[in-house]
């Protein structure tokens, strides 16, 4: 059977360009850059200043299947010509790496490297992060050598791949299981439900979630003066500073991916202790909510009591939670919202979802309420602590405010709508 | 047995979706319609073990594809076959209609209800009913003769994907867990300090 993919005859169902990274590698970027034939032309050429990463997608689509991936080769140019970074920019904004690159081994030996890149819309450094991800591979230089190709080197060839992240939100209500059936209660989920959805990202090697813990912690440490003084003066003038470069848009991206990433592991579902070290006297502590009593935020505060373990543990049930307060809303139908809310980009969730003028603020507050839990959780380790209380001073402003008011939460509480001036 | 028929570069591999797989493959084969190509093998109720169906089903970046009939119980040679008890709904590309189902399974070394559980993983894929019968007008007539008239035996078939479960499989079409976590550090980066 032949194919032709740009051509008359097409790639047989079920059939897809998936190469492997060696196959991408050894196969492809090998022949291209000594310049050898390939058979099909199934990996275009795109100069990725030229190409926004949804032309990208049209340029190269192979036959008329779906694709979730796009592959092409590229130019790596120099930014400037001493020195090593790479200009990445489109007119509509540009590839920014992240991460580490990773080694990409074939039978055992070392052949290549791959990065990682994110698309921002805009220009750098206030650029929109969005979905859409590059694999960037290129050859060892060792690897080249050894096919005694010597253009390599000007040439620069790199094969690339570019896909939309998809958002893992790995609870049960996300939209990609909606159309799941589980016979079990949902809450007590056995593993084997779990371990299915999460299979292909769980994080259990110790080995990565060290990395992490170095990479967090080179960040953290410029942040921990700012934390000392945060813990003193609560919601003094460091968090009208912070106010103003506050964006909610941003917040609510980098909490879902929050979310999203430490679903998978149990000791990062515990919710921290919202009071700081110096304010003891006023904890506060919320506790799984079961009922829906629409004047109730589900947070009662209580003096001197110590109920954090006892805490939402669960992003899925935390979901649940939120979205039942939504009012007029059925727990499944908010919590689809919910997700919808925390993965869209835009805040234009308050407004379209309120029909009612009335219900307004409260609902305002139960998404503030959301934003805080969500950013205080993803604290619960220090370093976290430390880069998240910038961010999200606008929600620890509330948490000050409650802290300091034993009372319990009413929706008519004007300290709560300080913070909705950002939105 | 495999792609051996079907000569494409490197880096062309099966990688079905699920609505392919139902829609195409499945539904073909219920209908008895030709399937090109007739990749898929027929396994019957052939008591394989998992790790037995490299070389007799379609395997394929270590997934493995067979037809089968549709049975309560899959017991193998060496263990047996134990729905998850859950169920997944495969949507049609055009629209939003429901083609088939999708249940897991998980092996079982031993004999139940005892047997040690093991990574591999079935997804079982059915036709849906109404798919099966809006669709193929055409094939009904077909099968018309057997005890079911109107519908094609839906019940006869099934399809299954079979793989090991991979604690850390990377193979680069998607984010790694690492590379999220580094890039949510990455909006962190953004924010501007003042200096106190």
């Amino acid at each position: 059977m032949s194919i032709s993919v740009n051509g008359q005859s097409q790639v047989p169902p079920g059939f897809r360009f998936h190469p492997t990274e060696e196959e991408l590698l050894h196969y492809y970027l090998k022949k291209k850059v000594s310049n050898q034939r390939i058979d099909l032309d199934v990996i275009r050429d795109v100069d990725l200043n030229k190409l926004e990463p949804w032309d990208i997608q049209e340029k190269c689509r192979i036959g008329t299947t779906p694709q979730n991936d796009w592959y092409f080769f590229s130019h790596k140019d120099k930014k400037y010509p001493t020195g090593t970074r790479t200009n990445r920019a489109t007119a509509a904004g540009f590839w920014k790496a992240t991460g580490r690159d990773k080694v990409i081994y074939s039978n055992g030996k070392r052949i290549g490297m791959r990065k990682t890149l994110v698309f921002y819309k805009g220009r750098a450094p206030h650029g929109q992060k969005s979905d859409w991800i590059m694999h960037e591979y290129r050859l060892d230089d060792n690897t080249i050598d050894s096919t005694n190709v010597e253009t390599t080197q000007e040439e620069g060839w790199v094969v690339c791949r570019i896909f939309k992240k998809k958002n893992h939100h790995k609870t049960l209500d996300s939209p990609v299981m909606s159309s799941v059936t589980i016979s079990t209660d949902t809450r007590s989920c056995n593993s084997d439900q779990m371990m299915m959805f999460d299979s292909d990202n769980q994080m259990n090697e110790e080995g990565a979630l060290e990395q992490i813990f170095q990479y967090v912690g080179r960040r953290a440490d410029n942040c921990k003066e700012e934390i000392k003084y945060n813990n003193n003066h609560h919601n003094t003038r460091i968090f009208q500073s912070f106010n103003s470069s506050t964006d909610m848009n941003k917040h609510m991206n980098s909490s879902t991916t929050f979310t999203t990433v430490y679903n998978d592991n149990e000791r990062f579902l515990k919710l921290p202790s919202l009071d700081s070290p110096n304010s003891t006297s006023s904890q506060n502590c919320y506790q799984p909510l079961q009922g829906s009593d629409p004047n109730n935020f589900g947070f009662s505060n209580h003096n001197h009591d110590h109920h954090q373990t006892e805490m939402i543990t669960n992003w899925a049930t935390l979901d649940r939670l939120v979205a039942s307060q939504l009012n007029g809303l059925s727990t499944d139908q908010a919590s689809r919202q919910l997700v919808c809310f925390a993965t869209q980009p835009a805040m234009n969730y308050c407004s379209t979802s309120n029909n009612h003028d009335d219900d307004h603020d409260n609902h305002d507050d139960h998404l503030q309420m959301s934003a805080a839990i969500r950013s205080s959780s993803s604290s619960s380790n220090k370093p976290y602590h430390a880069t998240h209380t910038q961010d999200y001073s606008n929600e620890m402003e509330l948490w000050s405010t409650f802290a300091r008011s034993s009372s319990s939460l009413s929706s008519s509480n004007p300290i709560c709508h300080v913070s909705n001036a950002s939105l | 047995m495999g792609d051996s028929n079907v000569n494409l570069p490197p880096g062309f591999r099966f990688y079905p979706t699920d609505e392919e797989l139902v829609v195409h493959f499945l539904h073909r084969k219920v209908s008895l319609l030709p399937c090109h190509p007739d990749v898929i093998p027929d396994l019957d109720l052939y008591p394989y073990d998992p790790w037995e169906l490299d070389g007799k089903a379609l395997g394929e970046d270590n997934k493995w594809y067979f037809y089968s009939r549709k049975t309560q119980n899959r017991v193998t040679n060496n263990g047996y076959w134990k729905p998850l008890g859950v169920e997944e709904a495969v949507i049609g590309r055009s629209g939003n209609k429901k083609v088939g189902t999708k249940k897991y399974l998980v092996f079982y070394v031993g004999e139940a209800p005892s047997g040690m559980k093991t990574n591999w993983i079935m997804h079982e894929f059915h036709l849906s009913d109404s798919a099966s019968t809006s669709s193929t007008t055409s094939s009904s007539t077909r099968s018309s003769k057997r005890r079911a008239p109107k519908k094609i035996d839906t019940s006869k078939w099934v399809l299954c994907r079979v793989y090991e479960r991979d604690e850390d499989h990377d193979d680069g079409t998607e984010l790694s867990c690492l590379d999220e976590v580094f890039l949510s550090l990455d909006d962190l980066d953004e924010i501007s300090l003042p200096n106190n």
